[in-house]
């Protein structure tokens, strides 16, 4: 067990010093991205909206990438290394020989992953000499991140939260709000592209689409720098600091998975955790990404080139996709509603180095209460995808009496989702 | 030892009469190769300047046969032909006898490892038997084993492409991408894809034999015509031949 004591003592161990790309090491190229046959280049206009950094990061492509110190620094100060926890009380509960730990990025201040590339874009925008930076946000969570991250720096941050959101979870656009941001409900006056839109129809609910045209549109009208949450390859290449510490924690602990488990939205916590393991040690293990049964792009997903983006405002991406106009049915996992996979993830889905399992809400609803109540953390709805998957690994190694060694993403806490369980409970019944 | 200098324009760009000038002259500014671009139904791995040039040329309705012939009358130096395999992958091997019965020595297909490439080497071999030798390109979005393999199969050099579309300034570093190819194969290594001319001395003293251009030559001849582009061969073979 890698305890508090242990963290501090091998911080500087564990937390590492560069990040991970895989594409040098997939079984395939990685089709590029693209621009559309009509219309502006969407390529350039990256050039115009990201840190110059990051796109660096993106189009550079090299299998390690130093930190910079000062982000490392910041890491630390946000709380990396993130802990491995043994569950004890879920293998107990379920009785099984089968050894489970999980990394709980949970712990980190905004209750999820997602700052792991919040800091390093936030940072590279930072060193651009911007004054500010902009994104767009869902339920809540991506904006938390980047409202923190841009304060660490001392930049102005703008979130444009989709409207219905906005006024539907007041306590998220608090914590921006917290954290020093400013939060625009989308679509808003402050954009032409919001403007238009409220001009047709003054009570439009919003939708990420418009909430990314809008970030884009007001970074460009103001000299700001967009930071982007969603599946490009550079997203991926930051949060692979959760496998590179967890693999150094397994080394520590003296175990090796077997077994790799991570919740799938766009793909950027099962990649963080499970690509160290696959490009760098991948041999005999299994690799288990876990999708929503109701975002079934896992299993109803086409391959092709596709907008990451509902705007269409972004370059195309060859990736598993249900169509950037799929609209999700009302779950209340916010983070895996996304139409796509990120286009690495999605080769190695189709080479068949990663499988895939989908569960509906009901099956990770039960999932998430018996994790909370063995092991004490209220996993988020999209973690609790993971859980369910885990469990059933754990089973099925009971059923074949095998020593299994499971590793997978806590990718973040549930206390700002309880109000979901509650609704969740209301649909499905009590446990 | 000469650096390479290869030179990329579009069949027929801008006008059939200053295309053939240009072909004929290139090889006296310098130009070791002549890469020219056959229109595809869509280019979409290149970037706006190459995009407009074949939207150019199709308003012109320039005859692609008769125009290759009259390549390969006059050019000046060795020619690639660069075209897109989704529009010749059923009539690969008629498309590749013509080539060779043109005259064309050299075929490069930007999408072959990307979108074909189950089948690479099945098309080498149709190219091979029909006459026309493959110029490959590689990126740094290919996995290190693929880059290793292929670069054997390429003539009369492996093509590195260093940014996701031609002519679009990310800004990549190319002395990562350049390193860490150069590790991987020993065939003649030419990059090219948007260099600037400050990335060339970087390129060239990471390891790469040469340089290929082409959007910085469409863009010279849309500024212009084709004496400009001429004046941009001139002072690329000139920081070449300093290195």
């Amino acid at each position: 067990m890698v305890n508090n004591l242990d963290l501090i003592k091998y911080r500087d161990e564990i937390l590492p010093k560069y990040w991970y790309n895989i594409i040098p090491d997939l079984p395939k190229p990685l089709p590029p991205p693209m621009d559309p046959k009509d219309g502006f280049s969407r390529i350039e206009l990256l050039q115009k909206i990201l840190p110059r950094e990051v796109l660096r990061q993106q189009f550079t492509v090299d299998r390690f990438i130093s930190i910079p110190d000062e982000l490392l620094e910041k890491y630390t100060i946000v709380g990396r290394p993130t802990p491995i926890f043994r569950a004890i009380g879920l293998e107990k509960y379920l009785d099984t020989p089968a050894r489970i730990y999980f990394k709980y990025e949970g712990a980190l201040p905004t209750g999820s992953h997602k700052i792991n590339t919040a800091i390093a874009q936030v940072y590279y925008a930072y060193s651009d000499g911007v004054e500010g930076v902009t994104t767009e946000t869902g339920a809540g969570q991506w904006g938390s991140a980047v409202a923190l991250s841009a304060s660490l720096y001392g930049l102005k941050s703008f979130v444009f939260m989709v409207r219905v959101s906005y006024e539907h979870k007041p306590g998220r656009r608090g914590l921006m709000e917290f954290y020093g941001a400013e939060v625009i409900p989308s679509p808003s006056n402050l954009t032409r592209f919001g403007s238009e839109l409220l001009k047709k129809d003054p009570s439009n609910p919003g939708s990420l689409g418009i909430a990314i045209s809008e970030a884009i549109e007001y970074a460009l009208d103001h000299g700001y720098k967009y930071v982007m949450g969603s599946v490009m390859d550079v997203v991926l290449l930051h949060q692979s600091v959760i496998g590179l510490e967890a693999m150094k924690q397994m080394e520590i602990i003296g175990e090796e998975p077997d077994v790799i488990v991570g919740c799938v939205g766009g793909g950027s916590n099962f990649a963080g955790l499970a690509y160290p393991f696959i490009g760098l040690r991948g041999k005999g293990k299994r690799f288990v990404a876990v999708g929503s049964a109701e975002v079934p792009k896992f299993s109803k997903g086409v391959y092709r080139y596709d907008y990451p983006d509902a705007a269409g405002i972004l370059p195309m991406l060859k990736m598993i996709t249900l169509g950037k106009d799929f609209v999700p049915p009302p779950i209340y996992s916010g983070g895996l509603r996304y139409h796509g996979l990120a286009p690495s993830l999605s080769l190695l889905v189709k080479e068949g180095v990663v499988e895939w399992v989908e569960y509906r809400e009901p099956e990770i609803y039960r999932a998430a209460a018996i994790f909370a109540r063995t092991q004490g953390i209220v996993p988020a709805p999209e973690s609790a995808h993971a859980v369910k998957a885990v469990i059933d690994i754990a089973l099925e190694a009971k059923k074949r009496n095998e020593k299994t060694v499971i590793l997978f993403n806590m990718s973040g806490h549930g206390l700002l989702d309880i109000d979901n369980y509650r609704s969740m409970m209301m649909r499905y019944g009590r446990l | 030892m000469k650096r390479i200098l290869v030179a990329y324009t579009t069949l027929g760009y801008p006008s059939k009469e200053r295309f053939l000038e240009f072909v004929s002259k290139a090889g006296k500014f310098g130009v070791d190769y002549l890469e020219i671009g056959i229109p595809p139904s869509f280019a979409k791995y290149d970037g706006p300047a190459i995009r407009r040039s074949y939207e150019h040329v199709k308003k012109l309705g320039i005859d692609t046969r008769e125009a290759l012939r009259a390549v390969a009358k006059n050019a000046s130096a060795p020619i690639i032909a660069l075209t897109y395999l989704d529009d010749y992958a059923t009539v690969l091997n008629r498309f590749a006898e013509e080539l060779s019965s043109i005259g064309i020595e050299y075929l490069l297909l930007p999408d072959l490892l990307i979108d074909y490439l189950d089948s690479y080497k099945e098309v080498l071999e149709t190219l091979r038997a029909c006459g026309v030798k493959p110029t490959l390109f590689v990126s740094s979005s290919m996995p290190d084993r693929l880059i290793e393999e292929v670069s054997k199969h390429s003539e009369p050099f492996l093509y590195l492409g260093i940014r996701p579309a031609t002519g679009i300034p990310i800004p990549v570093d190319p002395v990562v991408v350049v390193r860490r190819v150069r590790k991987l194969v020993d065939n003649t290594l030419v990059v090219g894809f948007g260099l600037s001319i400050d990335d060339i001395a970087n390129a060239v003293n990471a390891g790469a034999d040469g340089i290929a251009v082409g959007t910085a030559i469409i863009e010279a001849i849309e500024r212009g015509g084709i004496e400009e582009a001429f004046k941009l061969l001139t002072k690329l073979r000139g920081v070449l031949n300093e290195l």
